[in-house]
């Protein structure tokens, strides 16, 4: 009997056995790897990746590209939300059904349905130059306008499903309580919506956010070889011997400056809280 | 403070229609109770005075102000709503500063006009905590405070103490009245607890299932003096009887079937009121009073046996079988800890009343 109460109170510790024997294997594990590969070279030579202007450009690019890509996310979707969680009525779940769809399809057709939309005489120049609004064909292909609308289209679920989750649980008579008390629409947005949807804005930012930092595939392929992203780099490095130690020394910095970045927004975002309340 | 004038309002969602052709004034600086059973219309009055709904047809004045179709938050109306709908991510400060926030007012004065009004409604130790943090009956003062601070003309009240306990709700109750009587507000409070209203209205109007007004009054108008059978049963507990209207040497009666023919007394006689009309008695159970032995000075009597006995503490209610077999409540204070004649079950009683005490209304 003993031992089944025994059994009986570390069931929840027994569940979790198997993803702790996960994490540890595919999680923690590779990352002492990564660590002890950046310090397997020649002395010093993991400092290398903080003196090199190749690195900063691309880790700034990558952060920038990141951050953007937050913002864009945010913008879009939070209006976008508004209207499927308030106004949709009956379309709401055929609406939240539609963004997810895509996700069904195989990441790589994503990719190239938009080089056809974007490609020099693809859809998107075809429909601009028959309207009139361009004279001749534009190069979209390869630019930070490709990556970032391919990189706005694949992460926007992650920042719609967390907002949605908060929308839902937004009690709707605030909005009356808010006009009731004099508050003009917008007021009611700024003063009451958003602060009470910040959870949904910050677990949705950074769900866009952090993956984007290290995106591999999208810079890669909507970017052509000008746009070297962390991602691309630190594959280019840790694929050949001589600069495996590079390429490792390089994650644990681009680590270390994503901790950085999202806990100083998180700390700009939780201070403008306090400071409009 | 400015009355409030319904006129020919029509509202319907879809297909179901709420209210047709409603007119109803509510006269300015009075507490004014709209009573009524669930889903007769009540809180859709209330919504259109507020501007969260929009009538079909007719017109809603302030005053003499036409607030028909003015946007919510211009109207000079407030609302506490029933759940409170309190702003969860703000304390106690933002919520009733809110208003003031909103239009701009200077940070001194807020600061000062928030405090007034937190003490006002006794909160002024709980400035600075979380709504989360508050009990119902807190948060139900933060939902009046964050409504009063406006000033508003008219102060809309809709079901607002439904989630307290009876003990609070009596006191927030007296609390509401001085209120009332300090600001002198037009206060509109909806109920479907017609102690409730008739604990605080000036004025009061009860509704109908089909959200028509069956009768304006002050409360001890529509208790004492109910219009309809509808009015007497939903206020308080009653007894009804049915039956023929009769007249004698100018003399009113009332033929019961199977009980016997009883006394009126009509102040002022209605068209109504023919012989052989169909009508309907209503007589309060506190009106009775019953005695094992025959009494003098009653204008009229019945006869029935107890059927069961239910002790309230203040009162006791004798459930009474009369010779029609129908059941009647009497309702006795308990004046007395050894009262002089002890009544049990399956006594046989006299039920006297006087004629001046029983209502008759149109069947």
């Amino acid at each position: 009997m003993q031992f089944f109460d025994y059994i009986k109170k570390e069931i929840p510790f027994i569940v979790g056995v198997p993803a702790l024997v996960w994490q540890v294997l595919f999680f923690v594990i590779p990352l002492f790897c990564i660590v002890g590969l950046a310090f397997t070279g020649k002395p010093f030579e993991y400092f290398a990746p903080f003196f090199d202007p190749v690195f900063g450009a691309v880790l700034v690019r990558s952060l920038i590209m990141a951050l953007s890509n937050g913002l864009l996310c945010l913008s879009i979707a939070y209006p976008l939300t508004y209207f499927l969680a308030f106004k949709a009525g009956r379309l709401r779940i055929p609406g939240l059904f539609l963004l997810i769809v895509p996700f069904w399809t195989n990441f790589l057709l994503h990719i190239y349905a938009w080089f056809f939309v974007l490609e020099k005489n693809g859809f998107l120049n075809t429909l601009l130059l028959s309207a009139g609004i361009i004279c001749e064909p534009l190069n979209l292909l390869n630019s930070w306008f490709s990556v970032m609308v391919m990189m706005v289209y694949y992460y926007m679920p992650f920042m719609i499903l967390p907002l949605y989750a908060q929308f839902e649980k937004f009690d709707k008579r605030l909005f009356e309580a808010s006009l009731d008390l004099g508050a003009s629409w917008l007021q009611t947005i700024w003063y009451v919506l958003i602060p009470a949807t910040m959870p949904g804005i910050i677990s949705g930012f950074f769900l866009v956010f952090v993956p984007s930092f290290g995106e591999f595939a999208i810079p890669e392929l909507m970017g052509g070889d000008k746009f070297l992203c962390v991602g691309s780099l630190v594959s280019y490095c840790v694929l050949s011997a001589e600069t495996a130690s590079y390429g490792a020394a390089f994650t644990i910095l681009c680590s270390c400056v994503l901790i950085i970045a999202s806990v100083t927004i998180y700390w700009l975002l939780s201070q403008a809280i306090k400071v409009r309340a | 403070m400015r009355s409030i004038q319904l006129k020919n309002i029509t509202k319907s969602y879809q297909d179901d229609l709420i209210l047709e052709n409603l007119n109803l004034t509510i006269p300015e600086g009075k507490f004014f109770a709209l009573l009524g059973p669930s889903g007769c219309g009540k809180t859709t009055i209330l919504r259109l005075i507020a501007g969260f709904e929009t009538v079909n047809s007719g017109s809603i004045y302030l005053g003499d102000e036409d607030i028909t179709y003015k946007p919510i938050n211009k109207r000079r109306v407030n609302t506490v709503f029933q759940n409170y709908a309190l702003f969860p991510h703000m304390s106690v400060f933002d919520n009733v500063a809110y208003g003031l926030v909103v239009k701009g007012v200077a940070p001194e004065e807020i600061n000062e006009r928030v405090i007034k009004v937190l003490r006002a409604v006794h909160l002024e130790a709980h400035v600075y905590k979380h709504i989360k943090n508050l009990s119902g009956g807190q948060q139900q003062r933060v939902a009046l405070a964050r409504a009063i601070i406006n000033e508003p003309e008219v102060l809309l009240l809709d079901e607002p103490l439904a989630a307290l306990d009876i003990r609070l709700k009596e006191k927030v109750l007296i609390e509401l009245i001085e209120l009332q009587d300090k600001l002198k507000t037009t206060f509109i409070y909806v109920t479907h607890d017609p102690s409730e209203a008739l604990t605080v209205a000036d004025q009061m109007a009860i509704m109908n299932y089909d959200g028509t007004v069956e009768q304006i009054g002050t409360p001890k108008e529509i208790y004492e003096f109910p219009q309809s059978s509808f009015v007497a049963q939903f206020v308080g507990n009653t007894n009804i009887f049915g039956g023929t209207y009769q007249e004698k040497d100018g003399q009113s009666y009332i033929d019961i079937p199977y009980l016997g023919t009883f006394s009126l007394f009509i102040p002022r006689k209605k068209e109504w009121m023919v012989a052989g009309k169909s009508i309907v008695m209503s007589i309060r159970p506190e009106k009775f009073f019953i005695a094992k032995k025959e009494v003098d000075g009653f204008s009229n009597r019945l006869k029935g046996i107890v059927e069961s006995i239910v002790y309230h503490g203040r009162s006791t209610q004798y459930n009474i079988r009369l010779e029609n077999q129908q059941l009647v409540q009497v309702f006795e204070q308990n004046e007395e800890h050894f009262p002089q004649q002890v009544i049990d079950y399956d006594n046989e009683l006299y039920l006297y009343w006087q004629k001046e005490n029983v209502v008759v209304v149109e069947r």
